[in-house]
C-alpha cells in the first residue's frame, strides 16, 4: 500500500487558477440533483444567481481585482460546501439530519431536517439553505455518486481539472508538487472537505481568513452539552446518596 | 373526621401539573434535539413530529408559567429572618438533628426554586421562540440558541431537585400537590407561620 | 483546424485571437491548459478582457477590426528581426517565387493592388502570376533577393506596418505589442511550434478571408504549419459545422469541397477542365488533379444506375449557378426582401436573430408566400409575423412547423473543429410528433416525387432520377425509414464494377463490385465506382470482409505521445490527424522537431512512421513530392493570388468605423466588398450619432440565437438577459451605472440591454483620439423568454454586409450608440 497512513477522507481540490468560469459544474450539479431553475435578473455582472441558494448547490464567483499588468484580473472561483472536518452545522444540527459520510462529506438527511436553520446559523461560510419545503439543501459531495463509484457531477463536467476529486491527502501533495504553495483548508477546521490551492494569498480570491465556527456554538458544544448530561446525572446521583445517607425528611413528633 | 386545610386551589393544582408536565416533555425532546436520540423522537414519530411537540408545548409551558405567577409570586418575592435561618441550617435536609425555624406557605428553597423557574422559563420560552420564528437573523438565532442551552442547564439541574424533594424526600408532599388539601394538624407542624396568619394556630 | 483539439496541448505558445475559448470552446481550454502546465505560453489579443485574457500569460487589446493591422506587424517583425524558419519558407513556401514584374501591391498603388477596375469594384488578377520557367514551372530565386521574388515583395508590404503605425490603429499598447509579436516570433524555431485559435471574431469581418491568411502567412514563415503543436485552427462555433461544410452547406460547394457547376459549364468535362488545376510542376502531387474521379463518384452516388456515360452521369441534372453569382445568406435575404422568393425554408436556424441586421430579414419574411420552419422549437423565425413592430393582419405568410428531433434523439455522425467524424447513437426516442431531420426530408421527397411523377412539372428529372435505396420499401415504393449507416455507406462509395488497376500487368483488382471503397485513390472517373463524400472515403470500409463503421471506433491507445489516438474514431482525410503533416519534417524526411515528431521517414524500411502521411510519396530531398499536396505548386502560398482583395492581405477599416482616414492607405474599407443600397442596409462610419465601435459575441451558457437554450432554464438562470458590456471610462460619460437598463443602437435598429460596467473594456488611444468600444451577445430574442425580460436580438444593430470572398457578415465590428432607457 502507498500509503498506509491515509485516512479514507475524499476531498474536491479546486484549483481557482485552472478555473475558466465556464460554469460547466453549475449546470452538471444541477442536472444530477434535478435542481428547479432559479428566475434570476442580469445584475451587472457574470455571477448568477448571485449567491449559493436551495436550488445552487455551487456557484463561480466572478471576482475582479486590481492588476498591474492588465485591465483587471478577473478570478473564477467555485462556491459550495467546504465539508469541514469540524462542522458548525453538523455540530449544531438538532435533528442529525446533517452527518459525515464514510467519504468524510458532509451529507444531509432531507427527512430528519426539522428545518430550524441552526445550521444557518453555525456555518462559517455561509453555506446551508431552504429549499421551499423547508428543508436543508446543499452540496452534499455527490455523495449518490461517489458511492457508486462515480465522481461528483461538478468535477467529472470540469473541462480543465480546476475540479478535482480523490484522496484528500493525496490531493493536497500533489497540489503542492504541482507549485501551489498554499492549500486553503488543509488546516482550517481540521481540515476542510473542499480545499483549494492557490499560489497566491487566498484573500485574493476571496476565501475567508482564519474561517471558524460561532463562538457561543464552540462554547455550547464544548460545556453546556456536557454540562446538561452532568447536571442531570449529579442531581439524580445527588438525590440517591441523599436518599441513602440522610433519608427521607420525617415529621417530627411534638415533644 | 379530622378537619382539612387546603393549601393549593384546584386551578392552581392543575397548572401545576401542566407546567411540569409541559416542562418535562420538553426536557426530554430538548434531550433528544441535544443528542440525536433517535429512540425518543420515533416515539413521536420522528424528529420533525417531535419539533412541533416541541414548539407548541413550549407554548403550554410559556402560558402556564405566566399563570403560575399569580400562585407563587408573590410569596416567592418575601423574605424573613427564619428564611435566613433556614438557609444556614440546608433546610434540615442534611441533618435530622438540626433544628428547621418555623416556615410560612413556601420555604425559601421553593420560593427560589420558582425564582429560577420563572427566570429561566422565561429565557427558555423567550429564546425558543426565536430559534422558532427569527430564523433570519443570525445574531438573534446565535444567542437564542446559547441562551436556551443556559436556561436547559438550569432546568436539568433544578427540575429533578424539585422532583426529589417533591417526592422521596418529603413524603405526603406528592399527595399534597395532587389533593390541595393536608389535615390542619399536619400544616400547624409544617406551615405554622401560614396558619398563624390564617388564625388558625 | 488543420490540427485537432487534443493537438493544442503540443504547442509552446498559443495565440488566441478572434475567438474565446474558456468561453464558447470550453473542452479546447483542457488542452490549452494542458500545455500551460508545460510551460507553454497562452497570449489572448482581444477588444475585451475574456475570460481566456483571465487566464493568459501575455493579454493584449486591439479594437475590433484591425487585425491584419496588428497581424502585419507581426509579419514585419518576423522579417525584421529574422525570425523566420528559412529553411521552411524556401523549400516549402512560394516565397522564392518570382511574381510578374506588372504587379503592383499597395506601397506603390496607396491602399490598392494592380489590376483594380473601380466601376466593378473587382480586381483583374492578370499581373497577381508568376514568372514561368520555359517548362512552365514558376521561376525561383532560393537566395530570396530577386527584388520581384514573393519573400521581397511580403518584405516591402509589410515594411509599412510599422510599430507607431500599428499602433496607431489598433489602440494596442506598444510594449504588448512588442510582447506578443515576441513570444510568438520566438516559434520560427525548429524546435518552437505556436499555433492559432481562431473563430468568429476573425470571420465576421468585411477582410474576414484577409485576416486568417495574415496569419498563414505567419505561420508558414515560422514553420508552424503540419507541425504538431502548430496549424491555424478554426474552433467552430457548432458541434458539427465542419461536418455542414464538409457536405456542402453553402452555396458554392457541393460536398467534399467540389464546386457547384456554373451555368457557363454545361457539361461534364467543362466542368472537370474548369474545375481542375493545372501544374508543370512534376513534384508537386496537385491532389485537385483527381476532380475528375470525385465528381464522377459523386454523380453515382446521387442519381445512381439513372447516371450513365451517356447522359454525363446526370451532371445536366445538378443545379447551375449563374456566372458570377453569389447566392450566400445576405444575397438571399436580399432577394427575399425585395420579394424573390415565394416560400422558405427555415431548417434549423433562426435568422430572425441570427441574420445580421434582423430587421431586414423579418421584413424580407413579410414578403414571403410560406415558411417552413423546421425547427426543435418554435422561435423567433416562425414568429416573426407576430413580432415587434410587425402587424399580423398585414402578413400573408404562412407558417409551417415541422418540430424535429434532437441529436440525442437520432443517431448518425458529427465533424468535429479537427476533422473527426464520430459516430453517435440513439440516446432517447424523438418526443412527440418530432423526427429526425433525415425522416422529414425523406417523406418530403417522396411526396415531391410524386408530384412530379403525377403532374409532370417542368424539369423533373434531378428528382426522380435521385438514387434513395436507404431502406425498406413499402408498396408504394417509398423507403419507410432511413437506414443511416447505409447513408453512410454511400457517403463513403462503393464499388459499382470490378475495378482493376489497369498500369500494372496483369492488372491488379483494386476492388471487387458491390464491395465497399477503401479509400479515395480506388475512386475512378468512369463511373465504376461510387462516393457521396470522397473526403469521407474511408470511413465505412471493409475489414476481413466485415463492414466496418471507422467513425464508430472507441480505440484509446496514443502510440505517439502527441495526442493523435489514431483509434479514436475517423478523421478526414484517410484518418490523417494532422493535415500538411509532411511539412513537419525537413527534406529527408526528419522531424523537424524531434521532440514532437509528428511523422518520420524510415529510409530502410521506406515508409513513414507517426500520422497518417499527406501522400505516400518519398521525402521530397529524396525524390519525393512538395509537402502542400492541395496547392497546385506543391507548397504554401504566402503570395496568395486566389483571393479577391489581393495576394497579400492589406488592413482596411470596417465598413463602420470610428476614423475618417485610414492610417494605412487613402482606401479606407476593402474596396471590393458588395455594399446593398436599400434604405434598410443603411451604414454610418464616423458619424456622431453612433459613435462607439460595438461587437458581438457568445457566451459559454447560451447558443446562437439561444433557441436551445433560452429554452433550458437552468441555462437561462446564469445569463438571463442580453447585455451590454462598457468600459467605467464610457459609463462615466454617459452616466450609467452598472446593471440599469440601456438602449444600444445603430444605423439599423436598437435593442436593450443590461450595462455591465468594468475594466474588462478600456477606452482605445486610435490616432489621438479616445474610442470606446462595447460588446454584446447575441443570444437572446423577443419570443422568449416569454415576458420580454431576455429582450432583443444584438443582430438588429449588426450590418449585412459580407466578407468580400465569403459574404460572412461584418457583426463584429460596427458603431453604435448606447444610452439610458
Amino acid at each position: 500500500m502507498a500509503n498506509d497512513n491515509s485516512t479514507n477522507r475524499k476531498a474536491i481540490l479546486v484549483t481557482p487558477e485552472a478555473c475558466i468560469g465556464c460554469r460547466a459544474c453549475q449546470v452538471a450539479c444541477k442536472s444530477w440533483n434535478q435542481l428547479p431553475s432559479i428566475s434570476t435578473k442580469n445584475n451587472g455582472t457574470y455571477q448568477n444567481p448571485p449567491d449559493l441558494a436551495s436550488a445552487a448547490f455551487n456557484i463561480i464567483q466572478y471576482n475582479e481585482v486590481p492588476s498591474q499588468e492588465n485591465p483587471v484580473r478577473w478570478l473564477f472561483v467555485s462556491r459550495r460546501c467546504m465539508h469541514c472536518e469540524e462542522a458548525g452545522c453538523m455540530t449544531i444540527c438538532p435533528s442529525g439530519a446533517l452527518y459525515r459520510t464514510a467519504e468524510g462529506a458532509v451529507a444531509y438527511d432531507r427527512d430528519k431536517c426539522i428545518g430550524c436553520k441552526l445550521c444557518v446559523t453555525a456555518c462559517p461560510f455561509d453555506v446551508p439553505r431552504y429549499d421551499a419545503d423547508n428543508k436543508v439543501t446543499k452540496c452534499h459531495l455527490c455523495t449518490d455518486r461517489i458511492v457508486a463509484g462515480m465522481l461528483p457531477a461538478c468535477v467529472k463536467t470540469c473541462p480543465t481539472s480546476a475540479l478535482k476529486f480523490g484522496d484528500r491527502d493525496e490531493l493536497i501533495s500533489n497540489a503542492k508538487k504541482e507549485g501551489y504553495t498554499t492549500i486553503y483548508g488543509e488546516k482550517d477546521l481540521s481540515g476542510l472537505g473542499s480545499i483549494y490551492a492557490f499560489k497566491e494569498e487566498p484573500k485574493l480570491y476571496g476565501m475567508k481568513e482564519n474561517p471558524a465556527i460561532p463562538s457561543s456554538v464552540v462554547f455550547w458544544h464544548t460545556y453546556l452539552k456536557p454540562l446538561s448530561l452532568i447536571g442531570l446525572g449529579g442531581v439524580v446521583a445527588a438525590a440517591a446518596i441523599h436518599y441513602l445517607a440522610i433519608g427521607p425528611h420525617k415529621e417530627k413528633e411534638e415533644v | 373526621m379530622a378537619e382539612m386545610v387546603r393549601k393549593s386551589s384546584v386551578d392552581e393544582i392543575l397548572n401545576h401539573w401542566i407546567l411540569a408536565g409541559s416542562c418535562i416533555l420538553l426536557m426530554i425532546t430538548g434531550y433528544a434535539f441535544l443528542f440525536h436520540i433517535d429512540g425518543i423522537a420515533a416515539v413521536f414519530g420522528g424528529f420533525n413530529a417531535m419539533k412541533t411537540v416541541h414548539n407548541w408545548g413550549g407554548v403550554v409551558f410559556c402560558i402556564s408559567l405566566l399563570y403560575s405567577m399569580r400562585h407563587y409570586l408573590v410569596d416567592a418575592l418575601e423574605y424573613d429572618a427564619d428564611d435566613l435561618q433556614w438557609f444556614k441550617v440546608a433546610g434540615g435536609y442534611l441533618s435530622h438533628k438540626v433544628r428547621v425555624p418555623p416556615m410560612g406557605k413556601y420555604n425559601p428553597g421553593q420560593k427560589l426554586y420558582y425564582l429560577a423557574v420563572v427566570g429561566a422559563g422565561i429565557a427558555i420560552a423567550a429564546s425558543g421562540f426565536g430559534i422558532w420564528l427569527l430564523k433570519d437573523n443570525n445574531t438573534v438565532m446565535l444567542l437564542s440558541h446559547l441562551v436556551h442551552n443556559v436556561a436547559f442547564c438550569v432546568f436539568v439541574i433544578a427540575v429533578p431537585v424539585h422532583i426529589y424533594l417533591g417526592t422521596l424526600a418529603n413524603p405526603g408532599t406528592f399527595q399534597l400537590m395532587v389533593s390541595g388539601t393536608l389535615p390542619l394538624a399536619d400544616a400547624k407542624k409544617r406551615y405554622p407561620k401560614w396558619m398563624k396568619a390564617a388564625g388558625k394556630l | 483546424m488543420t490540427n485537432h483539439w487534443i493537438d493544442l496541448k503540443n504547442a509552446d505558445v498559443i495565440l488566441v485571437m478572434g475567438s474565446n475559448p474558456a468561453s464558447n470552446h470550453p473542452i479546447s481550454m483542457k488542452w490549452i491548459m494542458r500545455a500551460r502546465e508545460k510551460g507553454a505560453k497562452l497570449v489572448c489579443v482581444d477588444p475585451r478582457f475574456t475570460q481566456t485574457a483571465a487566464k493568459a500569460d501575455l493579454y493584449a487589446p486591439l479594437r475590433s477590426g484591425t487585425d491584419i493591422a496588428f497581424l502585419g506587424g507581426m509579419i514585419n517583425y518576423i522579417l525584421e528581426k529574422d525570425l523566420y524558419f528559412k529553411e521552411y519558407v524556401v523549400n516549402y513556401t512560394n516565397a522564392a517565387f518570382l511574381v510578374n514584374p506588372d504587379y503592383k501591391g499597395p506601397a506603390d498603388l496607396d491602399g490598392l493592388f494592380s489590376g483594380f477596375n473601380a466601376e466593378k469594384k473587382n480586381y483583374d488578377k492578370k499581373s497577381w502570376s508568376f514568372q514561368l520557367e520555359e517548362s512552365g514551372v514558376a521561376m525561383k530565386d532560393p537566395t530570396l533577393q530577386d527584388p520581384n521574388c514573393v519573400f521581397q515583395l511580403l518584405k516591402k508590404h509589410y515594411s509599412r506596418y510599422t510599430v507607431e503605425k500599428v499602433v496607431d490603429i489598433t489602440g494596442t499598447p506598444e510594449d504588448k505589442l512588442l510582447a506578443v509579436y515576441e513570444i510568438f516570433g520566438s516559434t520560427g524555431k525548429p524546435d518552437r511550434v505556436g499555433t492559432e485559435c481562431y473563430a468568429m471574431g476573425w470571420t465576421q469581418h468585411t477582410v474576414g478571408t484577409q485576416n486568417i491568411r495574415a496569419m498563414t502567412i505567419i505561420q508558414v514563415l515560422l514553420g508552424n504549419m503540419g507541425m504538431a503543436g502548430g496549424g491555424i485552427n478554426a474552433m467552430r462555433g457548432e458541434a458539427n459545422v465542419q461536418g455542414s461544410t464538409d457536405y456542402g452547406l453553402l452555396f458554392h460547394i457541393l460536398p467534399g469541397y467540389n464546386p457547384t457547376p456554373v451555368a457557363s459549364q454545361p457539361d461534364l468535362a467543362t466542368y472537370i477542365d474548369k474545375n481542375t488545376p493545372k501544374t508543370k510542376e512534376p513534384r508537386s502531387v496537385n491532389w485537385w488533379s483527381n476532380r475528375n474521379k470525385y465528381i464522377t463518384s459523386y454523380l453515382k452516388a446521387i442519381y445512381g444506375e439513372a447516371a450513365t456515360k451517356d447522359n454525363d452521369f446526370g451532371y445536366s441534372w445538378l443545379p447551375k449557378i449563374d456566372v458570377g453569382q453569389n447566392a450566400s445568406w445576405l444575397m438571399i435575404f436580399d432577394k427575399m426582401f425585395k420579394g424573390d422568393f415565394e416560400g422558405f425554408f427555415a431548417w434549423g436556424q433562426n435568422p430572425a436573430c441570427s441574420g445580421a441586421n434582423s430587421n431586414k430579414t423579418r421584413q424580407a419574411m413579410t414578403k414571403l408566400k410560406w415558411l417552413v420552419n423546421v425547427n426543435l422549437f418554435d422561435n423567433e423565425t416562425g414568429s416573426f409575423w407576430r413580432g415587434p413592430g410587425m402587424n399580423p393582419k398585414d402578413i400573408q405568410t404562412e407558417v409551417f412547423m415541422l418540430p424535429c428531433c434532437s441529436s440525442m434523439e437520432k443517431q448518425g455522425s458529427i465533424a468535429n473543429s479537427g476533422r473527426m467524424a464520430q459516430w453517435r447513437y440513439k440516446a432517447v426516442d424523438p418526443i412527440g410528433q418530432s423526427m429526425p431531420d433525415a425522416e422529414i426530408i425523406n417523406e418530403l421527397y417522396f411526396k415531391v416525387k410524386e408530384l412530379y411523377k403525377k403532374e409532370g412539372g417542368a424539369y423533373p428529372d434531378p428528382i426522380v432520377n435521385l438514387s434513395w435505396e436507404y431502406g425498406d420499401c413499402d408498396a408504394a415504393g417509398k423507403v419507410k425509414h432511413l437506414d443511416i449507416p447505409t447513408v453512410a455507406k454511400e457517403i463513403n462509395g462503393t464499388f459499382l464494377e470490378d475495378v482493376y488497376d489497369k498500369t500494372a500487368t496483369p492488372p491488379k483488382l483494386i476492388g471487387k463490385k458491390g464491395d465497399l471503397v477503401t479509400s479515395f485513390p480506388s475512386l475512378q472517373a468512369d463511373g465504376s465506382t461510387s462516393c457521396g463524400n470522397w473526403i469521407y472515403c474511408n470511413s465505412y470500409i471493409l475489414k476481413d470482409g466485415k463492414e466496418v463503421n471507422m467513425m464508430a471506433r472507441r480505440g484509446k491507445d496514443d502510440p505517439t505521445g502527441l495526442g493523435l489516438y489514431p483509434g479514436w474514431a475517423w478523421a478526414w482525410p484517410v484518418n490523417r490527424r494532422i493535415i500538411y503533416n509532411r511539412a513537419s519534417v525537413d527534406p529527408q524526411g526528419q522531424p523537424w522537431d524531434p521532440k514532437r515528431p509528428i511523422l518520420k521517414w524510415d529510409a530502410e524500411k521506406k515508409a513513414w512512421a507517426g500520422d497518417v502521411p499527406d501522400g505516400p510519396a518519398p521525402p521530397m530531398g529524396t525524390d519525393g513530392k512538395f509537402p502542400f499536396i492541395m496547392k497546385p505548386d506543391g507548397v504554401a502560398s504566402i503570395f496568395g493570388p486566389g483571393l479577391v482583395e489581393g495576394p497579400f492581405p492589406e488592413h482596411y477599416e470596417a465598413l463602420e468605423c470610428p476614423v475618417e482616414v485610414n492610417a494605412m492607405s487613402k482606401q479606407r474599407i476593402n474596396p471590393t466588398i458588395k455594399i446593398f443600397g436599400d434604405k434598410m442596409d443603411a451604414f454610418f462610419s464616423c458619424d456622431a450619432r453612433y459613435p462607439f465601435v460595438g461587437t458581438t459575441y457568445r457566451v459559454s451558457e447560451h447558443w446562437q440565437t439561444g433557441c436551445m437554450t433560452r429554452h433550458c432554464s437552468w441555462l437561462l438562470e446564469m445569463q438571463p438577459q442580453n447585455f451590454v458590456e462598457l468600459s467605467f471610462e464610457l459609463a462615466k460619460d454617459l452616466k450609467l451605472s452598472n446593471g440599469e437598463t440601456v438602449i444600444v443602437s445603430s444605423g439599423r435598429g436598437e435593442v436593450k440591454a443590461v450595462a455591465l460596467v468594468s475594466e474588462r473594456f478600456k477606452p482605445f488611444k486610435i490616432s489621438n483620439t479616445t474610442v470606446h468600444q462595447v460588446g454584446l451577445p447575441w443570444h437572446f430574442g423577443w419570443q422568449f423568454p416569454e415576458d420580454g425580460s431576455g429582450y432583443d436580438s444584438a443582430n438588429l444593430l449588426t450590418p449585412n454586409v459580407g466578407d468580400a470572398n465569403t459574404m460572412i457578415p461584418e457583426s463584429k465590428a460596427f458603431m453604435v450608440n448606447v444610452r439610458k432607457a
